[in-house]
């Protein structure tokens, strides 16, 4: 009976010793993995940004110096229109994990047309996001398929007023700081720095998972010392 | 149970910035730009007048601030403050180190890549099992 009870608690001992080499070599490449997503990430950003700087020097030259310049910025009281949500997920108890997401053209006037939506942009896709909650009010006791062709129908009452519209709102309200009639190339060069936000806001969350499996590789480290 | 993903805490934050002319304009283009009751800006243009004092200023300011979840800094201007950024090791607000017009990225330099270079050393691992 002893010699069994020895034979099974070893075996327990080396099948546990498995199972957290298994688990250290998954955080060596969780952590290897955001490294790569992570350079690859600042890349695209490079190019990114690189086009941006390059459609407001062609703006700058036709409309002026003096018509694109820090001089010119609000500088009264107002509040960001694209800003952040900041989630904390506790995946672990030691290690927490902060998640970003992008809130774009979401000035708190405006929150309630906010803005994860604003982030597919689509005009068609987003269209159908800001009506589908009527449609599935209206149509809630019928059939799906009746609801697919109701959902194809146009809207009697005219066009409603959606995020997209919003968007262009706020996109030309920030616009509007360099003067009413800008260049298209300021247009060009507000969507790509809209771009490398959203790759930031990326790049902000793997850099964040860089540290979390950083932190879990060390302790793991300690451990199988 | 404790793998079970909890978000206690959901908050509208800014992103706050330190970086050239050029680089701010395009990301208040962006719709990043916050003006406070107090008038003050969550960005700094950093020029050729701007001294290391104001920067640094400005760069605790910003890390200290509840309301900001992110700082973009042009790793030229990291440069110029690398033992601040490189002390820096709270999760939010995050840092990130982007390029700039006339100095691109370097990951040599980046804060993160630096924090975590070490594991990429072997003689460092070993000598820590050891």
């Amino acid at each position: 009976m002893g010699e069994e009870e020895e034979k099974r608690s070893s075996e327990n001992g080396v099948e546990s010793k498995e199972e957290e080499q298994d688990e250290q070599e998954n955080n060596v490449l969780r952590f290897l993995d955001s490294l790569d997503s992570y350079l690859v990430l600042m890349d695209s950003l490079s190019s990114t940004l690189r086009q941006g700087w390059m459609e407001l020097a062609s703006a700058r030259h036709s409309m002026g110096a003096s018509r694109i310049n820090s001089a010119l910025f609000d500088l009264k009281h107002h509040n960001a229109a694209t800003s952040l949500e900041v989630n904390h997920h506790d995946a672990d108890t030691t290690m927490q994990q902060t998640c970003f997401t992008l809130c774009k053209w979401a000035s708190p006037d405006t929150q309630n047309l906010c803005s994860k939506e604003a982030k597919l942009e689509e005009g068609e896709l987003l269209q159908r996001k800001a009506s589908s909650p009527q449609i599935r009010h209206r149509g809630a006791s019928r059939s799906s398929a009746s609801e697919e062709v109701q959902e194809k129908r146009p809207q009697p009452y005219g066009p409603p007023v959606t995020v997209d519209d919003q968007v262009q709102k706020e996109r030309s309200k920030s616009l509007s700081v360099f003067g009413a009639l800008v260049s298209p190339k300021l247009r060009g060069a507000q969507l790509s720095f809209e771009t490398a936000l959203e790759t930031l806001v990326e790049i902000a969350n793997i850099r964040s998972s860089i540290l979390r499996a950083h932190d879990q590789v060390q302790e793991g480290m300690k451990t199988t010392m | 149970m404790a793998n079970r993903v909890q978000v206690p805490s959901r908050n509208s934050a800014l992103i706050a910035m330190i970086a050239d002319e050029d680089t701010i304009t395009g990301f208040l283009l962006a719709g990043v730009g916050n003006v406070d009751l107090r008038r003050k800006t969550n960005y700094l243009i950093v020029d050729s007048k701007t001294t290391v004092k104001q920067i640094e200023d400005t760069f605790k300011e910003f890390t200290t601030r509840e309301d900001i979840a992110i700082v973009l800094i042009s790793q030229y201007v990291a440069n110029m403050i690398r033992f601040l950024v490189d002390s820096y090791n709270k999760p939010v607000p995050a840092i990130l180190e982007i390029p700039s017009k006339d100095h691109p990225y370097d990951p040599t330099h980046d804060s993160v890549l630096s924090r975590v270079k070490y594991l990429f050393s072997a003689e460092s691992v070993a000598s820590e099992r050891r």
